[in-house]
């Protein structure tokens, strides 16, 4: 297979965007009365800043990658998960769950039981868009988002009344883990875990299967062609069915992660639409999973960057700004490139018409 | 059980139905529009954050509701025109620019709101009038439910019927379909399919606007929180396929899914209201899974007869 997919105009196309979404960013900055260079300044030595940073900014960076690469896997073969808060938050709060549950047992056992519980109930929870989506052809965009609600619904009713912790401070929370289960930390202080070994094997796996093996061609097929790909013999609903489960098991097991690697809890701030900015990577990467990667950290950088704002007294939702100008700029290149594509090609359909035009009047 | 229905089968339930409904409908019945012009409007819950937003902003600024709601319709028309400049002009993939819509709304509000009016959102700013009419207090049930309903209940009204007639009772509707199902057939005929489909993400913009400042000056009094929007652009997507685009049936599917909100509030004194809240979202569900079943029953009919002709 050709090494086609991190080519030169993408990353052109990508770095002008960046550069864009900079420049109306600090635009905004301006307009709202801030100063745009220091804003930049602080996000850099936000993110750099200390050692906790950095590690804090790693295991961003690796919920998001996960995120991307369960929306990247699912995209590949033609249906969009975007139910993976839903399974993300649900995997987060049924592991930590079985932690609380299995108190006193062997560590390797909770972890091991509560990444198969996660996985499990995040596969479910898409599984259920999946077979609606293969089955009976319903959109699947719609029916993930509505779960995503009915899912944060359900762990709030979970984390107020059956699963409650016994401390009357927290209103919406489990109990928290025993010490002995955490995933040990690797730069103290910091959320940066274990977890991110996990994570870069899980990474490599996804990118082997995908672009060396005859299943990702299949996905691939599955996803660009569905009715090709289906009469050359791919079980095209059993694959994309397959995709979606995996995709959710992914965001189950990220929960998992978040729950044993960094806040040791389930509550309500174990994620905040993190699997929507996975998404919003994913697109602007164009579902390939190395540029997910290289995103993730990007945007990792800029996000942990971003919630020092605060102290100096700009609003950090900045972060969010520039990432949608980012996928719009992205999106609106192709756009741009083949407006004037057209245009040429018009043009020159239009001089040839006139020499043959000319032609024939001689 | 009897205490229960006639909690539901109340006038409470009524009224809390068509607050509930509102912002829903105004979105759907743009989202029609947009259907219409054959574009998936995924956007639409980004769209209604910003009038939120900006009509709670021209409220404070300019100190009147009603200025609130011209600055928010102006600024649906921008966020439409924006829309369709991407979506249109550009040709780009109309999920990924709903989502970025999404993402930047979220954003560019929050941004906003914690500038202007500090950490803990806006409150306290001039509000649309709730209308108190006193002929209603002589009819037993409707009038109860009907009372003290926002102004913009009544628009909405309107604008359903405005939109209606326009989509199914003037040329520009029939253009407007066409740029949809068929917009070859519409080129040909010299109209191009581009234009309708400009004007429809423009209408879809300031519906989806007043559906915010609904939010934000209509049912409360005037305040501006986070992300208020919570999804309910999405679940005006599913009143549009619904309601097969029709203003008036999205406007129904709007009501039903209003119903089960005011349901789960009814049930909230037998189970947790957090598991009520999930109920109109899993209605939501249904309701599509029905209307697949029901078009793909449909085809089969037709196709049937077909064979039989």
């Amino acid at each position: 297979m050709k090494r086609s997919h991190i080519n030169t105009p993408y990353l052109l196309s990508l770095s002008l965007s960046i550069l864009c979404a900079l420049i109306i960013g600090a635009l905004i900055l301006l307009v709202a009365g801030f100063n745009p260079i220091e804003a930049y300044g602080a996000i850099v030595e936000g993110a750099f800043g200390n050692g906790r940073h950095i590690g804090d900014f790693l295991e961003y960076a690796m919920v998001l990658c996960l995120c991307g690469l369960a929306c990247v896997l699912a995209a590949r073969v033609g249906i969009f998960n975007v139910g993976g808060e839903g399974q993300l938050i649900l995997g987060a709060i049924v592991a930590c769950q079985v932690g609380v549950w299995m108190k006193g047992q062997a560590s390797w056992l909770v972890l091991l039981c509560a990444a198969i519980a996660a996985m499990a109930v995040g596969g479910i929870y898409a599984f259920l868009p999946g077979i609606l989506k293969v089955k009976v052809k319903v959109n699947e965009v719609i029916t993930t988002i509505m779960l995503n609600t009915v899912a944060v619904c359900l762990c709030q009713y979970l984390a107020k009344g059956p699963w409650k912790n016994p401390n009357k401070n927290m209103v919406a929370a489990t109990d928290k883990l025993d010490a002995e289960y955490w995933l040990s930390s690797l730069i103290p202080g910091s959320k940066l875990s274990t977890a991110i070994f996990t994570a870069i094997i899980l990474t490599l796996l996804v990118w082997y299967v995908m672009t060396k093996t005859s299943g990702g061609y299949e996905m691939k097929l599955t996803g660009q062609n569905p009715r090709f790909a289906f009469f050359s013999g791919i079980k095209t609903d059993r694959l994309i069915l397959l995709c979606m489960v995996i995709s959710g098991a992914m965001c189950g097991l990220v929960g998992m992660f978040r729950v044993y690697g960094a806040e040791h809890i389930y509550k309500s701030s174990i994620s905040n639409d993190y699997y929507f900015e996975g998404l919003m990577i994913a697109m602007i990467a164009a579902y390939e999973p190395l540029p997910v990667v290289g995103l993730s950290v990007f945007f990792a950088i800029l996000k942990i960057g971003a919630d020092e704002l605060q102290y100096i007294g700009i609003p950090s939702q900045i972060y969010q700004i520039i990432q949608a100008v980012v996928i719009f700029s992205m999106a609106a290149q192709s756009g741009i490139l083949s407006w004037l594509k057209d245009r040429g090609q018009k043009k020159q359909a239009r001089l040839a018409a006139q020499v043959r035009g000319g032609g024939k009047d001689a | 059980m009897h205490d229960l229905l006639s909690r539901i089968f109340s006038a409470a339930t009524l009224n809390e139905t068509l607050r509930t409904a509102t912002p829903v409908a105004l979105a759907a019945i743009g989202g029609a529009m947009t259907e219409h012009a054959g574009i998936m409007n995924i956007g639409m819950d980004g769209m209604i954050l910003m009038g939120a937003f900006f009509g709670a902003y021209g409220s404070f600024l300019l100190g009147g509701g009603w200025l609130g709601l011209g600055l928010a319709v102006a600024i649906g028309i921008l966020v439409g025109l924006l829309f369709a400049l991407f979506v249109v002009k550009l040709k780009a993939d109309e999920f990924i620019i709903g989502c970025a819509l999404n993402t930047f709304a979220i954003g560019l509000t929050g941004f906003l709101s914690d500038s202007v009016f500090g950490y803990n959102g806006g409150k306290g700013m001039a509000a649309l009038p709730k209308l108190r009419l006193s002929f209603l207090d002589h009819i037993p049930f409707l009038g109860k439910g009907l009372q003290g309903l926002s102004v913009l209940f009544y628009i909405t009204l309107l604008l359903v019927l405005v939109l209606w007639l326009f989509v199914y009772r003037t040329p520009y509707g029939l253009h407007l379909r066409a740029a949809g199902e068929k917009p070859e057939t519409l080129r040909t005929a010299g109209i191009s399919p581009e234009k309708m489909k400009w004007i429809a993400s423009i209408l879809c913009g300031i519906t989806c606007a007043i559906a915010g400042v609904y939010l934000s000056l209509g049912d409360l009094e005037g305040n501006f929180a986070k992300n208020m929007s919570n999804s309910r652009g999405y679940v005006a997507f599913a009143c549009v396929i619904f309601g097969s685009a029709n203003p008036a049936k999205a406007y129904l599917a709007a009501l039903m899914f209003g119903f089960f909100g005011a349901l789960g509030t009814c049930l909230q004194a037998y189970i947790s209201p957090d598991l009520t809240a999930a109920i109109p979202y899993i209605i939501t569900i249904i309701m599509m899974v029905y209307v697949v079943l029901r078009s793909q029953r449909r085809r089969r009919l037709s196709h049937r007869k077909e064979q039989v002709a």
